[in-house]
């Protein structure tokens, strides 16, 4: 049986959901964002929110716990169920249904976390972060910051427009049982790329696998505004079904934020598609229903994603992190810059 | 809804943090005249005493070390690699494996012709490193990557280069090519009129 916050978090979805139907995407969000707010008393409020120019708070996001790379902001387990739920609401408005669901499942993966390690206070559902910066507007930008352990999603609403870049989504464990149903976060992330690599020829295989091992993330945390060379085999050299298997690939990211925003970008990847890059190291076969082990790479014009199994005391398959970047707009400064 | 408790395979696999590796990423930026690097050092929690120990006291001394266990060349010639800055975190950071030793390093790159390889080395506390190494696309048009290429662990990396409008050579070079064609000239002449001799 569903209990209180799930049923309150449910109806206010359901209400926003309601209320888009007569407002535009980011007329929604804004809406959300106010909703929220109006809940917070004074000294939350106070805490929840930054100037839109807060360089210290834009770039305070971390895949580690919170214990260890302390966020600002507002605790989901500071407020009450009131609050949570609109809380909630508001990150659901500023992304889509697929990427909600992935938000929510990485977040039961760290409930699942702190239970396995006998109530850890470093993990769980209740140290996931929420804040603002500027003024939620339809017209000027401003961000929406949520994150915590394994997840930090920077959005950038600036008019129309919704930029998730950058954005780290991570899993740990990568696939855990919960009532009675099997959950992978990355599983997606993971099958796709499994299916790319074996749809590949061998001559594609040679380009795309590296001979070398990757052991994290290269462009990770507080590495903002990089570009890297890119390697591994580029997507001119592939036919239609491999491109459309790359763009399926990528929207793994690129369609956690809200639709409309997450169409305006799949547009502007493909259109650079044939100058995007994908680069494989490690074992080329994974078991099934699990998560492989081996790190991969796509880059393109505007787009950086990186997925590195995390081998820190563990199964590397059990725990991934992955990083999702847009070096040309990070934070969305293209628009703000306007 | 409560989370139904489930048994991993890997039950007591928290570890939110580097383990038993010290993580090495060096990042290159070309230039016409010049590289530059920044590494990032972090120690994991297990190797974490024994990177302590070896550091030591002076962190420019160990920065110094670091650089010491690196080479770098530019068309077969090994750079001198001067420091430029040392980022160390608190210790306490270091000692839950998330801190990042972060050190700046620069060498000037002599003249040379349009395609140029870049060969690096790291060969720093290389029984527990997990090396990584990369090149930022350069802010230089007229300069651009082409392959990369590295060993297993990424301890040995080349990268070849292309520049366009190399740089003209420096008054100290134009000294020396000059005096080297007075010699060859005079060598020459030498070789001729003993010729004429015969």
């Amino acid at each position: 049986m569903m209990t209180c916050p799930r049923i309150r978090l449910l109806t206010l979805i359901c209400v926003a959901a309601a209320a888009a139907c007569a407002q535009s995407p980011t007329g929604r969000i804004v809406g959300a964002a106010n909703s929220f707010l109006s809940t917070l008393d004074a000294q939350q409020r106070q805490k929840a929110t930054f100037a839109y120019n807060d360089e210290a708070q834009r770039k305070r996001w971390s895949n580690l716990p919170v214990r260890m790379v302390p966020r600002a902001g507002l605790s989901m387990g500071e407020l009450s169920e009131r609050q949570r739920s609109a809380a909630m609401a508001l990150v659901a408005a500023a992304l889509s249904k697929r990427g909600f669901e992935k938000v929510q499942q990485i977040m039961d993966g760290d409930q699942v976390l702190k239970e396995n390690e006998k109530n850890n206070p470093m993990f769980g559902k209740d140290l996931f972060f929420l804040s603002i910066l500027g003024t939620p507007s339809e017209k000027d930008p401003w961000m929406i910051q949520f994150g915590g352990h394994h997840l930090a999603l920077n959005i950038t609403i600036a008019g129309s427009a919704g930029i998730l870049t950058p954005s780290l989504t991570a899993a740990q464990p990568a696939w855990y049982t919960l009532n009675g149903k099997t959950v992978r976060p990355l599983g997606q992330e993971n099958d796709k790329a499994f299916a790319l690599l074996n749809a590949l020829d061998e001559n594609q295989k040679k380009q795309a696998i590296l001979n070398y091992k990757v052991a994290d993330l290269v462009l990770g945390p507080r590495q903002d505004g990089k570009t890297i060379q890119p390697e591994g085999l580029k997507a001119s050299a592939l036919n239609d079904k491999q491109r459309a298997m790359l763009l399926d690939l990528i929207s793994e990211w690129a369609g956690i934020v809200h639709e409309s925003a997450a169409a305006a970008r799949m547009a502007e990847i493909k259109a650079g598609i044939a100058e995007t890059w994908f680069a494989w190291s490690g074992p080329t076969t994974a078991a099934p229903g699990k998560n492989g082990t081996a790190y991969y790479r796509v880059q393109g014009p505007a787009l950086v994603i990186e997925y590195a199994p995390q081998p820190l005391g563990g199964d590397p398959s059990l725990h991934i992190h992955t990083i999702y970047r847009d070096p040309t707009n990070d934070y969305g400064r293209k628009p703000a810059s306007k | 809804m409560r989370l139904v408790p489930i048994v991993l395979v890997a039950t007591s696999s928290c570890w939110a943090h580097r383990l038993d590796e010290y993580l090495q990423a060096t990042m290159f930026s070309v230039a016409q005249d010049r590289i530059e690097a920044q590494i990032r050092l972090t120690p994991g929690v297990a190797v974490f005493p024994f990177v302590m120990a070896s550091i030591g006291e002076d962190r420019n001394a160990y920065a110094e070390r670091v650089l010491r266990d690196l080479s770098l060349s530019v068309d077969g010639v090994r750079l001198r690699l001067a420091l430029v800055s040392v980022k160390f975190p608190a210790l306490e950071e270091m000692r839950e494996g998330l801190g990042e030793i972060q050190i700046d390093f620069r060498a000037s790159v002599p003249a040379g012709g349009s395609n140029r390889t870049l060969v690096f080395e790291n060969h720093h506390q290389n029984a527990i490193a997990a090396y990584l190494v990369n090149s930022l696309v350069p802010r230089d048009p007229a300069i651009r990557l082409a392959a990369q290429r590295r060993n297993e662990n990424q301890s040995t990396y080349r990268l070849d280069y292309t520049q366009e409008g190399a740089r003209p050579m420096s008054g100290e070079a134009v000294l020396i090519a000059a005096a080297m064609v007075l010699v060859t000239a005079r060598f020459t002449k030498t070789l001729l009129a003993a010729d004429e001799r015969r």
